[in-house]
Formats: structure tokens, sequence, C-alpha cells
């Protein structure tokens, strides 16, 4: 038995909804926009995948602006992050999308919550300051819950009522493909019939420049060659913000509904390396992806697209174009491999689900997203099939790759129902 | 002649009607007891839980928990609040005695009473 995914929800730089994010994958079509910090323009980050339609720059809530077909209580909010938003808006979505509402999974043992957040470094770095203003006299009730790295589990679990499983993961950037990956284990080992996997991230100062002084961003300002993963001329990552979240469900939970994928399998492996850099010839991920081959019952020659966790980084792209080259090029395969982080940037804890979300949309839309900002291939990136533009065929199958700080890879196996 | 407000207050009272920024200046200029009743009134019912856009009529007597729905954490939002923009401590124990909109407005202006004179004086 695969569980099956039988909804969607996204809030991304792309789109705000399934139907606008399949469209943008269709007509490669980026959502990359100007930004600027702390009022500097000499800083090196001039762009963001930045979500539309919602104002969150403020550490309140109560400042917070988002669409009107959201409407939470004030208790709810008040707990909330910024991407803690961003990702109960993409819950409310998907549970519409997979036709249930939320009485349907309050108080369900049979109902799972698994969330992947790098928590809040804007509200924790706010509530601490604003405690040491008053010399720790008092402080904001909330703001463990809703600054700390398990926020997203913490504020989801309790609106939603969930009973049967609650969880978080860390991993960096592999952190909510390791939330689909347990939650296709708990699913499988029957101790859960309906999973909710959540990844988010928030988009701000905190969140972003960091990387950049660890040398991770792009500098460019044209979006077209700022995220251009593959390329000989990459220079980085662009970051995001955003929340996707998948419904995986038992297949016999509701046999009525159509469900838009099966979860087939997947496969973690680690580096063994650095705390940042990936192996140099993708050890870890070829390990991942291997592994995850196996637990889907599938050889290379199965997959039909393959979704790379490439973020436009020069030694990441490199290395798992080395473990594509070895997992596919060894039996003369190229499946399309495509990096929607090209048209997102990249989102961190989000970055997997929604890369796996867009995979969903792939087999269940019966197209394969392109690489539109690809000029030049990098020869360090091996013999990679890499379409510009969205191809017009339908994915029996479509493997999905993250890779997170410390060497940590997870490999993830969607497949037509 | 009147002590300014700090930008601090104004800004935490930047999401408020007119007239409570009025009341709280005019408290801050005369230390007039009364007119801390509006700033207190518009607190408790921007802290009260629920959906922003209900807005219930509220008088003295009204009850925070069991008529606004109250909970422990809006609450200590409540107080954290006023007790900064008002400069003052509330203990525990002096919240466990504010039942109504009375009772805390009372706590309020007990608290800011003791001063040695009204700011600005």
């Amino acid at each position: 038995m695969n569980p099956v995914v039988t909804g969607v929800g996204l809030i991304t730089p792309i789109g705000n909804d399934r139907a606008s994010a399949d469209a943008s994958l269709r007509a490669g079509r980026h959502g990359l926009t100007p930004v600027e910090f702390f009022g500097n323009p000499d800083l090196p980050v001039k762009l963001a995948g930045q979500v539309k339609d919602f104002q969150v720059d403020s550490p309140s809530w109560r400042d917070w602006t988002y669409p009107e077909s959201y409407d939470f209580p004030k208790e709810v909010l008040r707990g909330l992050a910024p991407h803690g938003l961003y990702a109960i808006c993409a819950v409310e979505q998907a549970l519409r999308d997979a036709g249930l509402t939320p009485a349907d999974i309050a108080g369900d043992p049979e109902t799972g919550l698994y969330c992947a957040s790098a928590g809040s470094a804007m509200l924790l770095h706010h509530n601490l300051a604003a405690m040491r203003a008053v010399r720790g006299l008092r402080g904001n009730p909330l703001g463990v819950v809703s600054s700390i790295a398990g926020t997203l589990n913490f504020n989801l679990a309790a609106h939603y009522r969930i009973t049967g499983a609650v969880c978080g993961f860390v991993s960096a950037c592999a952190s909510s493909s390791h939330a689909l990956g347990y939650a296709l284990d708990d699913l499988r080992l029957g101790r859960l019939r309906r999973a909710i996997v959540v990844g988010a991230e928030e988009l701000n100062a905190e969140s972003l420049l960091p990387f950049a002084h660890m040398r991770a961003l792009s500098r460019q300002a044209d979006p077209r060659l700022a995220s251009r993963p593959f390329d000989r001329d990459r220079d980085g990552f662009v970051g995001a913000g955003g929340a996707a979240v998948l419904i995986l469900e038992h297949p016999d939970l509701r046999r009525d509904r159509p469900a838009l994928a099966e979860a087939r399998g997947w496969g973690q492996a680690a580096d063994g390396h650095s705390v940042a850099a990936p192996h140099p010839e993708g050890a870890g991920l070829m390990l991942a992806m291997q592994r995850a081959l196996k637990d889907a019952r599938l050889g290379p020659a199965d997959i039909d697209h393959v979704s790379a966790h490439a973020t436009s980084t020069p030694v990441g792209d490199s290395a798992e174009a080395a473990a594509l080259g070895r997992m596919f090029g060894a039996g003369g395969l190229r499946p399309p491999v495509t990096a929607t982080k090209a048209l997102t940037g990249h989102g961190l804890s989000l970055a997997g689900i929604m890369q796996a979300a867009f995979g969903v949309l792939s087999i269940a839309g019966r197209f394969m997203p392109g690489n539109p900002h690809l000029v030049t291939p990098s020869p360090d990136c091996g013999n990679l099939e890499l379409p510009r533009a969205a191809l017009d065929q339908a994915p029996r199958t479509v493997l999905s790759n993250s890779c997170g700080f410390g060497g940590s890879n997870v490999s993830l196996v969607f497949a037509s129902p | 002649m009147s002590q300014p407000s700090s930008s601090s207050s104004k800004s935490a009272l930047a999401r408020f009607p007119a007239d409570v920024l009025a009341a709280y200046e005019r408290y801050r200029a005369s230390g007039d007891p009364e007119a801390v009743q509006a700033v207190v009134i518009a607190a408790v019912l921007d802290y009260r839980p629920g959906r922003s856009s209900a807005s219930p009529p509220v008088t003295a007597s009204t009850r925070l928990i069991e008529d606004l729905a109250y909970d422990s954490v809006s609450i200590a939002e409540l107080i954290f609040f006023l007790e900064d923009l008002f400069d003052l401590t509330i203990s525990n124990q002096d919240i466990m005695q504010v039942r109504t909109i009375a009772d805390l407005r009372a706590c309020v202006v007990h608290k800011l009473a003791p001063r040695p004179s009204p700011p600005g004086a």
C-alpha cells in the first residue's frame, strides 16, 4: 500500500494557489522581485522570491495584511510567525482541495501533522530584544511558540485539533522532504490513515541575509540571470518565502476522491563530509536516490522526470549533476531534469515540499516544467537533459531531490495513481 | 506644563482611533484618571480573542473572561500592553482581582495614583 496525494496547498512566489502555480510552471514565469533590506542599497542581495498579496514584514501580526478570503481569529494569529500565516493559508487550501473541512480532521486519531520550519529568526530577535529592553521583566507570552523551529507544528496542531501525531523536522533545506518521507512511512506502517505535511519559510532580512554572509546568494539584479541552476554562469541562490502543503491519505480512506498522485517511496542518506558544502560527487544524494528507487520498487529507467534540488550555487548544482550523471547516465538514460528554483528561488525549509508539490502538479497536469533561465549549460553539470521550455509530456513518475546543511539528502518518488 | 508622550507610546496606540490617542495625551498632560478609561476600554477590545471584525458593546461591568472570552494569554498580552503604555507594573496578584473592565481601570488608576505628582506637573 502506498498513500495517495489528495490535496495541495500553495502560497508561493509563483502563485498563491494550485492553478496559478501550475500556470507559472507551464509558462516558465518566475516570481522573483526586487528586494532591499535595512534601506541599504549596498547589500549584495537584489532579488527574492516573495509571496504576493501578503504583507508580513512587521513582527506584530496586528500589522499584517493578507487576502480577505482567509479569516482567522486573533487567538490563532497571535501565535503565528509570518511563515505560519503562509502555512495556515496553505493548509486551508489543501483541505479544500482534498474535499475536507477542518471538522473532518479535528480530534481524528487517524490524522497526523508533519511540519518543517526553521522558525522565525525575525520574531526571535524581536522578542528577545523587547525582553532585554525591560531587563527581563516581561515579554510576548507567545514569543516562544511563535518563533522557535516548532512554531508550525505547535500552532497548526492546536488550531486544527490534530490528535494522531504531531512532529517537526529541522534538516534545513531537506526538512520538508524529511517530513514527507516520515509521513509516508507512518501511513504505510498503518499508524495513521491521513497526514498533513507542511513546509514554510518566511523571507526577510533575518532569514535571508545570513546566507549572503556565507557567500551563498546570487548578486544579480536581473531575475533571469540570478537563479539559473546548472548554468555555467550561475552565482548563487535567490531566497524565497512561502508555504506548501500536501495531504497524504491511505488509498482506501476515500476511494470516491480522485488522487492526484501516488507517494511511491523515499530514501535518505548523508554525505558525512561538511557542515555546509555538499560532497563534491553528490555521494549522499546518490545513495538517497538509490534508496528511494528501491523503496518505490523502480529502476532508473522507470523515472520519467527529475525535479532537481539545484539551487543555482556553483558547488551544489555541480554535486547534484555528478550524482544524477552516475544514477542515470551509466545506463544511457537522460530523463528530463528541471530545477524549479529558477522560478521560485530557494525556499530552504519550504523547498522540498514545494518541489514535491510541483511534481504532483506535473503528474496530475501531465506536463514537465522547463529550465527557462538556462543559457549555457555548465560543463561541470554533466550530460543532463535540461529542457528550456515546459514539456507537454505526461510523466508517470517524478523523482524529487532535496539536500540540506550537514549533508542530509532526501529523494522522494511520486507516480501517477 | 505638559509632558510629551513618548514616541513608543504613540506608536503603540497607532492602530487605535484618534479619540483613544487623544485620551491618552490628555492623561499624559493632566494626569486625569478619567482619561484612562477610554484607553483601557480600547485595549480590552483590541486584545479580546475572536475575529477583529466582531466588536461587541462593552460597559464598565463587562467581564473579561465570561463576556469577552479572554484567556490567560490574552490577559497577559493586555496587561503587558498597559504596563508598557503607562509605565507601571501590575502583579499576578493584582490581575487575580480583575474581573471586569471597571476592575481593570481601577487597578491601572490605583497604580498610577501613588506617583508624587501628575506627569508633567
